[in-house]
């Protein structure tokens, strides 16, 4: 087996460029990967129309770092020429009738969309337990969660199936499996990439992102991300050079760490870990400062009220109708609707419809919904302080390392629980990014979270490059520095 | 029984005639062969999201300038959340919380002011047919732009109900903001009525499904009655929700309404705020046109009959014609006659607009005045009009009539001398004999003479 995935993007396209490999190589090696993969982190894959694809890009394009490359995309980004599951029984067969903006950014950059990845169904879960195609195993541990909801993502980055792969975030979707598995995962700031063909969770809470081995190459999957899209009201589209910082000092930056990111819920291996970072930090010319964020702690149950409302409604378009699965017995509309959504759905994803439904009912709007979404802005206030005196905010990704498969599920809060340190960030529109910073003395990946102000993705990975290039990890699973 | 008075409230659903839908860039033509203007926003694929047509705003912001209603500065749409197979997103886009238009009115034909409380934007719903036990849908009216027009339940009577119909109907016609075509649903009625003997509101219920003017008439007759039987027995009367039966002329029940549907209403996420300043709303003012019951008074003052008035109001084009001589002083009743009679049929047999003959204004005002100081007869009016119409070198003056009295008494003393049988027959004390000379007289002259002035020339000469 040819094990050119193990090499940067650069030395890739190096290799490309001077013609000493084909894409269709990096085609071929993927597909080896992905047939002997024991991770369950495919949902859907296509080989002969990626082969195809990469034997038709002609001449390399040596001003385009990305050409050639396979990427791989969470299966609740819509595709034409591949079924998008959204991890649920209810499109175990469905074919989109168009692509999703970012897919057509991908393959104006002529890279190569190998397949699909798996993900918590409808991306509600924080473990890749929920998926109706089994859970995905944690690269560093197959008896372990990969996390998620991107699970499914993180951890084909991680085995180095795929240099890189798409996840979306509305709590903690990328930033957490991107912990669990040790590699960098960013949701950029809300806005900044098109939603649409993204199957909605929460509309204002969705985020598309990278999620890639190393900060240099999300930075650069980031930059042909942002195009501007008419089609969704919400996207700003701000495009720049995201690399554009990256091995600039840091000394001189302000950061802030809440404190509510060190409080003693937070796993000591962890903490420790993360603490020797902010040493780190403070050792080369940053000050490091802990401070109050008024309300984050409200962010949880903001989040089960505001995420789960806006899902109920979301997902009332699965209905059997128009596409998806329909039930083959029903008496009347309403049965048919009745049957059809609860044999469709699974369990998760009934509990939040189920509780997202009461949140918006009656006097519920006005007792919850509306009261969430002022607290919400009081959020995004507490934030905006923040950055007006600081330029980046970080503290752990997670409060624990990855744990078995099969644990919590009995636990419905469990998934929230895991999101506790993410969730403010989306409540508050920025950007995130976990970035690895270590391992436990299992050997599991431990990461940390570094959070900016609005459009400020560039800051963050200045750090982030910063701290990757001090630490210098090796982050692929069962490699030689690791055993 | 008679003491009972009626309440009556109006919920119009206007589909407005933009371009494209509302939330997505398909055609906006529902009459188009089914299922082909659709996209995958109207058919609500995963993944996608709604825009927002400028165009609905517009329109919508014209409405409610003609309602006078006081328009929205910042408003968000909301999803009302309920499943039927004709909602493929399982929401509704409308505006709950802060529609477009607030607290604007009616002006009735008898001058009373019927409140209108908001009026809000939505999008249409798919089209159900049912057919052999099987719903088939057309999506091409899903996310068709909608407003919805609420009105106070301010009205008394049938009459008010359709008269405040049909005076909606013309006012939004005339500001072309909508077809407002009944029949095939782009203007629609729901029926709120309620009966009390005193101030207090009685029970109300919906009338859906009216397909009609003169169906509001209908159904408010039988749902009063209804209403006062069941009273009149001492029943409790429940808020329902009703259909109109066109062949019976009934309602019928179709569900309570106690049992209110909970339609989880919340701010769509995928539409940011709209904000509208006063330049937004000047510059539609611009297209704001003088509306059907300004024209009735402006008519009337001009003593155009009633019965040209309304003909005037249902022909815009002529209507609007004819307003370009508002502060001109020509007679309206004769340029309404013309522009009514010959002209109207004139256009009606070329087909073509007012505007596209050679009927200038300045040619449009000598016509009338010529007309009225008889100077051309309307016989004279008829025979030239095509050439009015489409030859801009017609030489107006030659038509004009002679009142030349030297003129016509030598027209007429040639005809007396050409015929002197009938000269004798009309001494001989023949009536009828005049009438041939008068006819001889205009002959002769074209037709052009003054009939008055010849035939008192004629009597004279001939009673000499």
């Amino acid at each position: 087996m040819s094990n050119y995935l193990n090499l940067s993007i650069s030395e890739l396209h190096d290799l490309l460029v001077k013609k000493e490999i084909t894409p269709a190589d990096l085609v071929n090696e993927v597909f080896e990967k992905v047939e002997s993969d024991k991770l369950n982190c495919f949902i859907t894959t296509d080989k002969e129309s990626a082969l195809k694809r990469a034997n038709s890009l002609g001449e390399p394009d040596k001003d385009n770092i990305l050409w050639g490359l396979p990427i791989a995309l969470k299966d609740n980004m819509v595709t034409s020429n591949m079924r998008t599951t959204a991890g649920s029984k209810m499109l175990e067969n469905f074919v989109s009738v168009y692509d999703a903006h970012i897919v057509d950014l991908i393959n104006e950059k002529d890279m190569i969309i190998v397949g699909k990845t798996n993900m918590d169904e409808f991306a509600m879960g924080s473990s890749n337990q929920t998926s109706y195609f089994g859970p995905v195993r944690n690269p560093w541990n197959n008896a372990l969660v990969s996390g998620g909801s991107s699970g499914g993502s993180a951890s084909a980055v991680s085995s180095r199936i795929v240099p890189f792969a798409l996840g979306s975030d509305t709590g903690g979707s990328i930033r957490q499996p991107s912990s669990f598995c040790g590699i960098v995962g960013l949701k950029p700031t809300y806005g900044r990439v098109s939603r649409y063909g993204l199957i909605a969770f929460a509309s204002s809470l969705d985020q598309i992102g990278p999620m890639t081995r190393n900060v240099f190459e999300n930075a650069s999957i980031l930059n042909i991300l942002c195009k501007k899209d008419k089609r969704d009201l919400t996207h700003i589209g701000k495009e720049e050079d995201f690399t554009r910082l990256i091995g600039e000092s840091i000394s001189g930056m302000k950061i802030a760490v809440p404190k509510f990111y060190v409080s003693d819920v937070i796993d000591k291996q962890v903490l420790d870990k993360f603490n020797s970072i902010k040493k780190l930090l403070e050792d080369n010319g940053t000050t490091v400062d802990m401070v109050d964020i008024p309300y984050i702690d409200y962010a949880v149950p903001l989040y089960q009220i505001i995420a789960l409302g806006e899902a109920s409604s979301n997902l009332a378009r699965f209905d059997g109708i128009k596409y998806g699965y329909s039930t083959k017995n029903a008496n009347n509309l309403d049965d048919f609707y009745k049957k059809t959504r609860s044999e469709g759905f699974g369990d998760e994803v009934k509990r939040r419809i189920m509780v997202g439904s009461f949140m918006l009912s009656g006097k519920n709007v006005s007792e919850y919904y509306d009261k969430a979404l002022r607290i919400r802005k009081s959020i995004a206030n507490s934030f905006e302080e923040i950055f007006k005196k600081y330029d980046l905010v970080i503290g752990p990704t997670t409060t624990c390392l990855p744990y078995e498969i099969g644990e919590f599920l009995q636990d419905p809060n469990r998934s929230f629980v895991d999101d506790v340190l993410t969730i403010p960030v989306n409540m508050a529109g920025l950007p995130g990014m976990s970035l690895p910073i270590g391992f436990s003395k299992e050997h599991l990946p431990i990461g940390m979270q570094i959070i900016g102000n609005k459009w400020e993705e560039a800051v963050m990975y200045k750090l982030a490059a910063f701290i990757e290039k001090e630490l210098s990890l090796d982050l692929v699973p069962g490699g030689e520095k690791n055993e | 029984m008679n003491n009972y008075k009626p309440t009556i409230g109006i919920e119009v659903h206007l589909e407005l005639n933009t371009n494209a839908k509302v939330f997505s860039l398909s055609k906006n033509n529902y009459s188009d062969i089914a299922n082909t203007n659709i996209n995958e926003i109207d058919l609500a694929y995963p993944g996608v999201l709604p825009t927002f047509n400028k165009g609905v705003l517009d329109k919508a912001i014209l409405a409610c300038l003609g309602l006078n209603m006081n328009i929205s500065r910042k408003m968000h749409f909301d999803r009302k959340n309920y499943y039927y197979a004709d909602l493929p997103k399982g929401y509704q886009i409308t505006q709950f919380r802060t529609p477009i238009g607030l607290n604007g009115y009616l002006t009735l034909s008898t001058g009373k002011k019927v409140g209108i409380s908001d009026i809000h934007i939505e999008e249409d719903t798919c089209k159900s047919l049912h057919h052999n036990g099987k719903t088939l849908l057309n999506y091409n009216r899903c996310g068709v732009p909608l407003i919805e027009i609420v009105s106070c339940a301010d009205m008394n009577s049938k009459e008010e109900a359709m008269d405040y119909a049909e005076r909606l109907r013309e006012t939004m016609l005339y500001l072309g903001v909508s077809d407002c075509k009944i029949e095939e649903g782009s203007m629609r009625f729901d029926v709120n009525i309620s009966v009390s003997k005193d101030d207090t509101l009685g029970v109300r219920s919906e009338i859906k499904n009216i397909g009609s003017i003169s169906n509001i008439g209908e159904a408010i007759d039988y749902e009063v009655e209804r209403k006062i039987a069941l009273l009149e027995k001492g029943e409790k009367l429940n808020f329902e929700t009703r259909k109109f039966d066109s062949n019976t002329k009934t309602t019928i029940f179709m569900r309570n309404k106690d049992t209110n549907n909970d339609y989880r209403y919340f701010p769509e996420p995928d539409i940011p705020y709209i904000y509208l300043d006063d330049e937004d709303i000047e510059s539609v003012k611009e297209e704001l046109v003088m509306l059907p019951f300004e024209r009735r008074e402006e008519y009337k003052k001009r003593s155009v009959s009633d019965i040209n008035i309304e003909k005037l109001i249902a022909n815009k084009e002529l209507s609007d014609y004819l307003n370009m001589f508002l502060n001109d002083s020509i007679d309206f009743s004769i340029a309404s006659n013309i522009l009514l009679g010959d002209i109207s049929a004139y256009l009606n047999k070329k087909r073509v607009s007012i505007f596209d003959t050679k009927l200038s204004r300045d040619r449009f005002i000598i016509v009338v005045n010529a007309l009225k100081n008889e100077e051309i007869s309307s016989k004279i009016f008829k025979e030239i009009l095509e050439s009015l119409m489409e030859d801009e070198k017609l030489d107006l003056d030659s038509y004009k009539q002679v009142d030349n009295n030297d003129e016509i008494e030598n027209i007429v003393n040639g005809v007396i001398a050409k015929y002197p049988d009938s000269v004798s027959d009309y001494k001989k004390g023949k009536d009828n004999a005049i009438k041939f000379l008068m006819g001889m007289c205009m002959k002769e002259s074209g037709g052009k003479i003054n009939p008055k002035t010849t035939i008192e020339a004629l009597q004279n000469l001939l009673n000499k």
